[in-house]
This record gives structure tokens, sequence and C-alpha cells, in this order.
């Protein structure tokens, strides 16, 4: 029954100015909070159903482009679905750059007007995870083993190959010392794999990390605290 | 060509080596005795101020929802066509001057308290190309740089916004032509 609605209201609301107070005008089939959602530089186009119908036989369409460009583009994996989510991490790929997605929903052979997302620019809505950390001893140092989120690969032209500096990250490692609740920050830099020397024996050592980004100066969560009990 | 591949390797690098030293040596001359366009350079500690740059994004992204013209860009490859690689600080130079002459200084009134901040940061980048010289003919710079004016002017009031919703991209392409 609700196809059938819907294309009512929708042919009515369009053929019919008139009667749009009380049936649903073209504007409302349209997807609603159309955005990204971007988590180490993955970036997903979220929407909500439009407001008048959204019907199990509703589907989704999904086109972007590049902030500059005249022609919108088809995601292939998104067309015609039924989910409210699709992954445009490879199309919007240039951090810097400024992006659009856009939707529309298809009803009983009846498009939507396209809801747009606002520009979007990776490297400034992205949000980071925590690093995990591994802690070990190694003789008289401590060795810290950072694994970072998973980003996806991009083609950095002609900057730096080592994917932190085409994104501009660091890791942040962190010393912290419970019982005199202090801690230090005793690395900054974008090496995975690092050595802390100069640790007393007989002694407690717990060790956090984060992923910093100079540029804006943003940070993602810490990390679990790592400790090991040095002999 | 035959002589050379023929030669031994020790020679070979030997030449290029000499060859690099005499590269190198010519290269730091000439910005010696040709001092116009050196100073087309900003310092990397300009881009490093993450309060300044988050400002900066602040207000782009602020003035971009008022720009609903997502077909016309300003700033973005198309400024570069035909512009040599060391010759795109000379060209940014040229786009932020336009920018606060034409646009941030007569609209400081809108989109506070981001303006009073940011309008000063690029004003300051300004001042500090104020000697940027072309080194070479600049005509294909010149009508670039008048195309995005052009268009910034077609445009009119919103224009202008676009400027403002590009300032990090400007921000952005001014730091990787300058540094």
């Amino acid at each position: 029954m609700m196809p059938t609605h819907c294309f009512l209201a929708f042919l009515l609301s369009f053929y019919l100015p008139g009667v749009e107070e009380t049936r649903p005008d073209p504007e409302s089939l349209k997807p609603q909070r159309v955005h990204f959602q971007s988590r180490n530089f993955h970036n997903i186009l979220h929407w909500q159903p439009g407001h008048a119908c959204s019907s199990n036989s509703s589907i989704y369409s999904v086109q972007y482009k590049m902030y500059g460009q005249q022609q919108w583009k088809n995601k292939e994996n998104c067309q015609s679905i039924q989910k409210f989510f699709c992954d445009l991490t490879n199309e919007t790929s240039d951090i810097y750059e400024p992006y659009y997605g856009r939707v529309r929903m298809t009803s009983a052979g009846i498009h939507s007007g396209w809801s747009m997302t606002k520009r979007f620019t990776p490297l400034w809505e992205t949000k980071l995870d925590s690093p995990v950390l591994n802690v070990t001893r190694v003789n008289g140092s401590l060795l810290v083993i950072l694994h970072a989120p998973y980003f996806p690969y991009r083609n950095p032209k002609g900057k730096n190959s080592l994917m932190e500096n085409y994104y501009e990250l660091v890791y942040r490692v962190f010393m912290i010392n419970n019982s005199l609740r202090k801690e230090d920050k005793v690395y900054e830099g974008v090496e995975k794999v690092i050595e802390i020397e100069a640790i007393t024996p007989h002694s407690f050592y717990c060790v956090a990390a984060e992923i910093y980004q100079p540029m804006l100066d943003r940070r993602s969560q810490r990390s679990k605290e790592r400790c090991v009990l040095i002999p | 060509m035959a002589a050379l591949q023929k030669s031994a390797y020790s020679y070979l690098m030997g030449t290029l080596a000499a060859s690099y030293f005499l590269l190198m040596t010519l290269w730091v001359q000439e910005g010696a005795a040709v001092p116009v366009g050196s100073h087309c350079r900003l310092d990397k500690s300009n881009f490093q101020q993450p309060y300044i740059n988050n400002r900066t994004f602040m207000l782009a992204n602020e003035a971009s929802m008022a720009d609903n013209n997502t077909d016309v860009r300003l700033i973005g490859e198309n400024l570069y066509h035909g512009v040599n690689i060391s010759e795109r600080c000379y060209l940014m130079k040229q786009v932020l001057n336009f920018t606060l002459e034409e646009v941030l200084f007569p609209q400081q009134d809108k989109f506070q308290p981001y303006m009073q901040e940011v309008v000063p940061f690029f004003a300051r980048l300004n001042n500090m190309l104020r000697q940027c010289h072309s080194k070479s003919d600049a005509q294909q710079i010149q009508r670039n740089v008048q195309e995005l004016q052009d268009t910034v002017r077609k445009l009119g009031e919103s224009g202008e916004i676009k400027v403002i919703g590009e300032l990090n991209l400007l921000f952005i392409y001014l730091k990787d032509a300058c540094i």
C-alpha cells in the first residue's frame, strides 16, 4: 500500500500545489540529514528517509563530486540501494579537497529531489581513533610499538610517501605515573616503534599514546594504558 | 654516448658527482645573484598556528554553507594552468592580495568573530610577500589571476561569499606554494 500512497502523494503535491498543506510535497520526499561521517579518513555518507514516506520499497541513489566540478558522478555501488549509508572513501581521497555528496530517493519509479551535503573537507572533518600499543621490556629500555588505526591508502601526489606525513599526523607517547598522578610526554613523532631509555629497576611503568594533528591541534582519544613492571 | 656507456662505473659516478656539484654551485650562485623572486617564500611556522588555522577553517566552513554554487571554484588546479611550479607562490600572492583588497577588507563586519582574527593573519602573510616578484614573464599568471577576479566580480556579493568560503583553500595553497 505504501508505495502507491507515496506515488499519489507525490503526484498530487506535484500537480496540485493547492493541496500542499495536506499532502507531502516533493521536498519532504527528499532524504534528510545527508552528511558525511569521517573516521580515520574513511568517509561515509549517511542520510535518513524523507518525512513523507519511508516504505520498504524506497531506494536511494548516491552521487558525488569535488567542489568546482560541473558533473556529478554516480557512485557505482550505491545506486538503487535500500540502506542509509554509502562508503565514499575512495571517491573523496584527497584529504585537502572539498567534496559534495547527494542522495535521492526513488519509490514506485518516482524520484525525489536531490539532498546534498554541506561542503566536506576530510582533513577538517575526520575524527581519529586512538592507537593501540604494546609495551615490552628490552634490557634496560621500554619498547613501545604503536598500531595506528587503519588509514586508507591515498596517492599522495608529490608528497612524502610516508602516510603519516601525508596526513600530517604524529604519535604522542606518554609515561604515566599513577601514584604521583603525573605524566610526561616522552615522544612525539611519526615513528611507530619507540625505545624509551633510562628506566629504573624495581619500578612500574605505564604508557599511553594518542594521535595528534598539529595543524589543527586535534588529538585522538587516549589509548588504553599499558603497564610493565621492571624487575 | 657509446664511449660513455663503455666507460668505467667509477668514472661515471665521478662525472655525476662533479656535475651535481657544478649544478649546485650554479644554483646557489644564481640564487645569490638574482634576488628577484627569491622573496617568494613564507616560513613554515606561519602555517603551524593551530588556533588561527582552526579559525580559518571555521570561517570558510560557515561561508561555504552560504555558497550554493558548487560548480564554480576559485582556488583550484586550473589556477596553476600553464604556470611553472616555481612561480606558484607569486601567483598565490596575487590571489591573496586580491582577496584582502577586494573581499576581506570590505566584508570585515561579516562572519564575526572569525573575520577579525583571520583577516589580520592573511594581511600579515600578504605583508611578508611584499617583496615577492615574478622571475619571468608573468603573462600567464596574470591571465589566471584575472580569470579568478572576473569570476568574483561577475558573481558580485555571492562571489565574495565564495572567496571567504575558500579561505581554507587559500591557506592550503599558500602553504603548499610558498614554504
